[in-house]
């Protein structure tokens, strides 16, 4: 569904990006994680078409993303929600939605689309014409994917969703993740919070300082002390042969 | 002495001033009308040099420093008219009809006030942030424009004033625009400009680190309008004429022109822009005024000039946003420190 | 009465400005750029009738429409695309060079002096009512302008189009990350900007009776200063912006010493730079931005 190879990104003189590869295989959960700074939006902002790379590829479902207007890539079915949400603050919830769906013109089905959208979360249906500005940080999560979920994506590309939400939010943002797989979406997930992460996806990848430094399943990667380590705080020392 | 870093806008002055010593002595070759192109664009250098000082080193465009060249121009031409004419033209009050000074000393006292006149403007000015001090000076040039075309008793009004002294000649335009280059090369080496500079590409950052960012935006406003003021003074002893109308868009977008096209951020580029554009509008002034082929005369209509003016600054600006020369500045080999790498080794 | 009279003066006034105001700020708003050949696109509505003159209104307005919108549309196509992600000075600038490139284009083509064209002047006599005497053009122009808005707020709030460009103006990239398609939410703007110029010429026209190459320069310094007192950005803002400096402005005519009345413009501009000292970020902008911390 998604092939990085070797990618390179800069911006001016600083490298963001030194020769990252992954594959994220349709149907799965694949989870990027890494500290402040890693390169992990640049790798998102790549594959969505909004940074270009220096060299390096990045193949969706056949199309090259690096070539490819952001807008472009939407109508091919990769959908980007941004680190921060980005949701319009002075349209209304139902103005979000509407434009989520911008790059299909199928209303009936956008209609019942919406009602899904509305039925996985509720909250956002009663205060569906409101300005969404006025939505808290866990409601405008949701408003995010939502609005993602009606351009009726193949691959979600999702950066921080956990972020500066309550651990209850995060919950069921992460339960919504799990129903879009269910449904058939691709995701790739951005976290810098990795334990949310881990237990969702099928694959994960550490990124540091702009490379890969590992790879595996979440169960391959928990044992590993220099993991552990990096992501739990256990001393290094303890378990290392 | 020279070859320390810190001497580098130093070295740039002097080998720019050289360079233009031998377009003066070459110049003095040629027939009166090309003089008189160079004489010109020698002066477009000081008015171009004078807003490098403030946009070159800030960052920040004014679209206002034309009303500096308007101020100055037309308090040199009130301090050297004598008297006679002063009391035909305009309606001036009795000590500064009968008031005419030497240009020099004339020169001198619209430096000294235009020097307070813009502390003046600036100080509030300098507090403005993001785009609203750009459209501000933009609000200083239509402000001068029409307080210079209105009031009749000081400026003559709509009508030009005549019979200023036409002192500027090759040499006194060579001198003022090796003073200028000087001044801004010694400003260039001041803890001033060096905030400055490195505040340009976050306002914010910079004010955030300490840097005074009103005060230091305001020493080079202050020393920019003044460089600019001049340029207006010796323009207009060069045409000896003067007209509210001269500084306005036109002459503000012509400079601009001149600045970005080189590269705003370097001294260098001020004078590499303002030799191309004169040399291009006098290839394009040529075309106008026609050649002749057997019996008939061609020449392209009027305006020619001003589009392909147009059509190369769009072209930079696409091509070469940051202008020909970027922030290269001419002068001897040495390593390359800018102000990120200082910035960088700082923080460790 | 005098006052009456004064202010449908202001009305009329404002309404034109906010009408130039609205072109500049809908294109900043979607693209951060402070289109300065806006007052081209008013001159070549201008010069479009002198061209035409003699023929049916019908014809000399559509054609003068057909002329902004395509003029609008081109200049994106040059010079505004190629630049899409410099910054708002460089934009500014390179509408400066457009703005400067079309002027000595027409210089060119119709010399430098202004020229009589004679344009809706029917609309040049009063009607009176109790004791007002209003300029036809007055009423034609606050009508035209206030119909013209409603369509524009219709266009806006019910079409797809319209949301996209309100999604843009809000936040450009990420309307890119849902879809919105930017060369065709900004050909939109444009062609609505030369729309809305072009019934300014008319205005202008119609009022001065003449054209020439200079005729939007002054204008489109009005709609400018009228755009930041809106709020930058903010398409509700411009037309704030428009009507209140008409009304600045109408005031400073009526109010002023007479001796003081030929320097009306310094006095807006003065005021235009105290406003910036009180709310940089315009009247609209500002009421956004507190509403979303």
């Amino acid at each position: 569904m998604l092939e990085i190879t070797d990618l390179h990104v800069n911006y001016g003189n600083i490298v963001a990006l030194r020769g990252i590869s992954l594959e994220v295989a349709e149907g799965q959960i694949v989870a990027v994680i890494g500290p402040n700074g890693a390169g992990k939006s640049t790798l998102l902002l790549t594959a969505a078409g909004m940074v270009r790379p220096r060299s390096g590829s990045v193949i969706f479902a056949g199309h090259i993303s690096g070539q490819m207007q952001p807008e472009a890539l939407v109508a091919a079915g990769l959908s980007l929600v941004p680190e921060g949400r980005h949701i319009f603050g002075s349209l209304s919830v139902a103005e979000n939605l509407a434009l989520g769906a911008t790059v299909r013109h199928d209303r009936a089905e956008i209609a019942r689309d919406i009602n899904r959208v509305l039925t996985m979360f509720p909250v956002l249906k009663d205060r569906y014409r409101q300005r969404s500005n006025k939505l808290s940080g866990g409601e405008q999560q949701m408003l995010a994917i939502g609005r993602a979920m009606l351009a009726r994506p193949r691959l979600l590309l999702l950066d921080e969703p956990s972020l500066g939400l309550a651990p209850i939010v995060v919950g069921q943002v992460y339960e919504a993740i799990q129903n879009l797989r269910a449904s058939g979406v691709t995701v790739l997930v951005v976290e810098q919070n990795a334990s949310r992460a881990l237990s969702v996806a099928d694959r994960i990848y550490v990124l540091n300082s702009g490379v890969i430094a590992m790879s595996g399943t979440s169960g391959e990667l928990k044992g590993t002390a220099a993991f552990d380590a990096a992501y739990f705080g256990v001393s290094a020392g303890a378990g290392a042969p | 002495m020279l070859s320390n870093p810190a001497f580098r806008p130093l070295q740039t002055a002097l080998i720019l001033i050289a360079a233009l010593l031998v377009v003066a002595l070459l110049a003095t070759l040629t027939p009166p009308a090309m003089q008189r192109t160079i004489v010109e664009a020698m002066i477009k250098l000081v008015v171009v040099v004078g807003l490098f000082v403030f946009v070159g080193n800030s960052g920040v465009f004014s679209f206002g420093h034309v009303a500096f060249m308007a101020i100055g121009g037309y308090m040199s031409a009130i301090l050297t008219l004598t008297p006679a004419r002063k009391e035909t033209l305009l309606d001036l009050p009795g000590f500064l009809e009968a008031l005419q000074l030497p240009w020099p000393v004339a020169l001198l006292v619209v430096l000294v006030t235009v020097g307070l006149l813009a502390l003046l403007i600036g100080w509030p000015l300098c507090r403005l942030r993001g785009i609203a001090l750009p459209m501000a000076t933009f609000a200083v040039l239509i402000i001068t424009y029409v307080i210079a075309s209105n009031l009749k008793e000081v400026t003559g009004g709509r009508q030009a004033l005549v019979g200023l002294p036409r002192y500027t000649g090759l040499w006194v335009a060579f001198g003022g625009a090796s003073l200028a280059i000087l001044a801004a090369a010694l400003y260039g080496m001041t803890r001033h400009s060096l905030l400055l500079r490195c505040s340009r590409e976050n306002e914010v950052a910079a004010a955030a680190t300490g840097i005074d960012l009103e005060r230091e935006r305001l020493i080079a406003f202050v020393l920019s309008a003044m460089i600019v003021a001049a340029g207006g003074v010796l323009f207009s002893h060069f045409i000896g004429t003067i007209t509210a109308n001269t500084f306005y868009l036109d002459l503000t977008f012509v400079t601009l022109t001149m600045l970005v096209a080189g590269g705003m951020r370097s001294l260098t580029g001020a004078f590499v822009g303002v030799a191309l554009v004169s040399i291009v509008s006098e290839l394009f002034r040529g075309i106008e005024r026609g050649f002749t082929v057997g019996d008939t005369t061609i020449a392209a209509p009027p305006g020619l000039q001003e589009i392909a003016l147009a059509v190369i600054l769009l072209a930079i600006l696409v091509r070469r946003p940051a202008g020909l020369l970027g922030d290269f500045e001419i002068g001897l080999p040495r390593r390359r420190a800018s102000c990120k790498a200082e910035t960088l080794t700082q923080q460790g | 009465m005098n006052f009456l009279q004064n202010a449908i003066d202001a009305i009329s006034l404002g309404a034109v400005y906010a009408l130039a105001a609205l072109g500049i700020g809908l294109i900043f708003s979607i693209m951060r750029l402070i289109n300065f050949a806006h007052g081209e696109l008013i001159m070549a509505g201008g010069f479009t009738l002198y061209s035409l003159v003699g023929q049916p209104l019908l014809v000399l307005i559509l054609a003068a429409l057909i002329v902004t919108s395509i003029l609008a549309l081109g200049m994106e196509r040059v010079a505004f695309r190629p630049l899409r992600k410099a910054n708002p000075a460089t934009l500014l600038i390179a509408s400066f060079a457009v703005s400067y490139f079309v002027q000595h284009v027409v210089l060119m083509l119709y010399g430098s002096r202004a020229m009589g064209v004679p344009f809706l002047a029917e609309l040049a006599t009063s009607v009176e009512f109790g004791g007002l005497r209003v300029p036809r053009l007055q009423i034609v122009t606050i009508v035209v302008t206030l119909l013209l808005m409603g369509g524009l707020v219709a266009f806006f709030r019910l079409s797809r189009i319209g949301l996209q460009m309100r999604a843009a103006a809000e936040d450009f990239n990420m309307a890119r990350l849902v879809g919105v398609k930017a060369n065709r939410v900004i050909a939109f703007a444009f062609a609505i900007s030369g729309v809305l110029a072009c019934m300014v010429s008319f205005y202008l026209v119609a009022q001065t009776g003449s054209v020439s190459y200079k005729m939007g320069v002054s204008m489109v310094l009005i709609a400018f200063v009228s755009s930041v007192v809106g709020g930058m950005g903010s398409i509700a803002g411009a037309a704030l912006g428009g009507f209140l400096v008409g009304i600045i402005s109408v005031s400073l005519q009526a109010y002023l010493p007479v001796e003081l009345r030929p320097y009306r413009d310094a006095f807006v501009f003065l005021i235009f730079i105290l406003f910036l000292f009180w709310r940089p970020e315009g009247l609209l902008k500002s009421r956004a931005d507190r509403e979303r911390v």
